[in-house]
């Protein structure tokens, strides 16, 4: 009764197990029936409605396509690079530093403020006032001090991600029950032992959930953050092409922009899977 | 070590320990406890909850520091845990981030021990408790018992002369219980008596003490108020509690944990550890 179920052993590693299945969460065919039945009630909505409101899926898709790589109009909008591509690294970009900024100083303050009640007091006040507050409507400020450049879209996704990062590292830290330290201090484990072998792995699956949450929010945030002052990026395109009343040329930059988030998010979703293939729940 | 030291592996003095409630009002969870136990006894704890008895087995594994007094170890005081004591907690310890094989050597990479030695090692273990087929599994893939076996082989791979054990048993069902405390007697027995290693076992089941301990210590509110030899001979089966001398044992704990009658009202005994 004590013993191991024989199928413990014999099936596949969890690692495994979990690449299958997120091959399988892409290609789900029930999935890729409702890509397939939006497709085609917006084909049927086309039908009725002129191009100037709608534009055909197809014309989207060969609109995405034809301005990938170059799309002259754009430099006569104004926009530096005069190509999506262009613009979706300048975006990428900006999301990859304020992530990474972000995720640092987030996760830091949250395991921190897990750990000593002194660190927590002083910057849970503030964490708590910036997590109610919607974080957009700091973007005017922050052009006031950086100006239209990198600066001030960078710093509004650098906000948000700390506050998001803070609250779930703070959480994994928070919910570890003691009985691992003390079990470690136990065996002989040295302080930074501690945080080596038993705080960081035991919260990684929590704050990695945590990261693909703020990757995901950052790429609107930025986009958004773009559209209100900006020289390039996707949200800079986003902006002159609703001023040259382009329904198809937003809808391709949208749809680049979907699919570009759908894509770093698989890749981060295999990370989660990968990094804490202990944990049921990230299976 | 020499042998002085060895009679007295474990030198609990006058040890007090005090926490502030919510309310602000103080409760001596140990009260003036002194008590020498020897190198190789198995020595059980039991008392109703709250009587002190987690709370004086942290202390000694150093996870608590008393509010008074002292306690030494192989004639050493301690302040905070070592590896010669090794601690089986009463909710699961294993780490989940850790596979099997991982989680029992950990005490041994803690020290420095070289890799291939330190699995030869965690391997021994992990086949005396009966888990030698797991040792690549992740904990959650394993059992309640099973667990505790993991913990168990842990404790004894890390080298430990004196073992902890707070209520380890206490969650699992009747069965693996019972496996379980012939788990740790083997491996607690596996090189004679002389090789023993002495264990503190906190438990609140009398059954559970009567079949394992040497001697058990019997707590309430705080103090010590027994502590009764165990003699029968080794190893032990349903029959050996029913010699007569268990039966008065066990009535006595009885008696102690407010199940029956007492006989004469309770007594602190002052053990001879501060002379």
């Amino acid at each position: 009764m004590t013993l191991v179920a024989p199928d413990v052993l014999t099936r596949p590693s969890p690692s495994l197990l979990s690449r299958a299945r997120i091959l399988l969460a892409i290609l789900d065919p029930l999935r890729l029936a409702g890509v397939v039945l939006f497709v085609l009630v917006w084909q049927v909505l086309t039908l009725g409605l002129p191009a100037i409101i709608l534009p055909t899926p197809r014309g989207v898709v060969e609109r995405l396509v034809a301005d990938f790589w170059s799309a002259p109009a754009l430099s006569y909008y104004g926009v530096e690079e005069a190509n999506l591509y262009g613009n979706l690294i300048y975006t990428a970009e900006n999301v990859a530093i304020a992530v990474v900024i972000g995720s640092v100083i987030g996760i830091l303050a949250g395991l921190l403020s897990a750990r000593f009640g002194i660190i927590r007091a002083i910057i849970d006040p503030v964490m708590m006032t910036a997590g109610t507050v919607p974080i957009l409507v700091a973007a005017p400020f922050l052009l006031i001090w950086f100006g239209v450049g990198r600066a001030s879209a960078v710093c509004l996704v650098i906000f948000y991600v700390i506050v998001i990062l803070y609250l779930f590292a703070q959480r994994a830290a928070t919910n570890l029950d003691p009985v691992y330290e003390e079990s470690a201090r136990t065996l002989g484990a040295t302080p930074a032992g501690i945080v080596r072998d038993i705080l960081i792995p035991a919260t990684v699956p929590e704050i990695l959930g945590g990261l693909r949450i703020a990757l995901a929010g950052a790429w609107g945030l930025e986009a958004i953050a773009e559209l209100l002052g900006s020289q390039s990026g996707v949200g800079k395109v986003l902006e002159v092409l609703a001023g040259a009343t382009d329904p198809q040329g937003i809808m391709a930059t949208l749809l680049m922009l979907g699919l570009a988030a759908i894509v770093v998010d698989a890749v981060a979703a295999f990370a989660v899977a990968r990094t804490a293939k202990w944990s049921a729940a990230s299976r | 070590m020499n042998s002085a030291a060895n009679s007295r592996m474990i030198e609990i003095v006058h040890v007090n320990r005090t926490f502030q409630r919510a309310d602000g009002q103080m409760v001596k969870a140990v009260d003036n406890v002194s008590v020498v136990i020897k190198e190789g006894e198995f020595v059980c704890l039991v008392g109703p909850s709250g009587c002190g008895k987690t709370t004086l087995l942290q202390m000694v594994a150093g996870l608590l520091e008393p509010s008074d007094g002292g306690i030494a170890v192989a004639g050493r005081e301690i302040s905070g845990p070592g590896r010669e004591r090794g601690m089986v907690f009463q909710k699961d310890s294993v780490f989940p981030w850790m596979r099997v094989i991982d989680n029992v050597e950990y005490g041994l990479k803690c020290r420095g021990v070289p890799a291939a030695q330190r699995r030869e090692i965690a391997r021994t273990y992990l086949e005396r408790v009966g888990l030698g087929h797991v040792e690549k599994a992740w904990p959650r893939e394993l059992s309640g018992g099973m667990l505790k076996r993991v913990a168990i082989a842990t404790v004894f791979a890390n080298g430990s002369r004196v073992l902890l054990l707070d209520e380890p048993f206490g969650a699992l069902d009747y069965v693996t219980r019972h496996q379980l405390q012939s788990v740790l007697l083997d491996l607690w027995d596996e090189g004679g008596a002389a090789a023993r290693r002495t264990v503190l076992f906190v438990t609140h089941d009398v059954d559970e003490a009567l079949s394992l301990a040497d001697r058990i210590l019997v707590f309430h509110s705080g103090h010590l108020v027994d502590d009764l030899a165990v003699t029968a001979e080794r190893p032990r089966s349903t029959d050996s509690l029913l010699l007569p001398d268990m039966v008065a044992i066990k009535h006595k704990l009885l008696a102690h944990l407010g199940l029956e009658k007492r006989a004469k009202p309770l007594a602190i005994v002052q053990d001879g550890a501060a002379s």
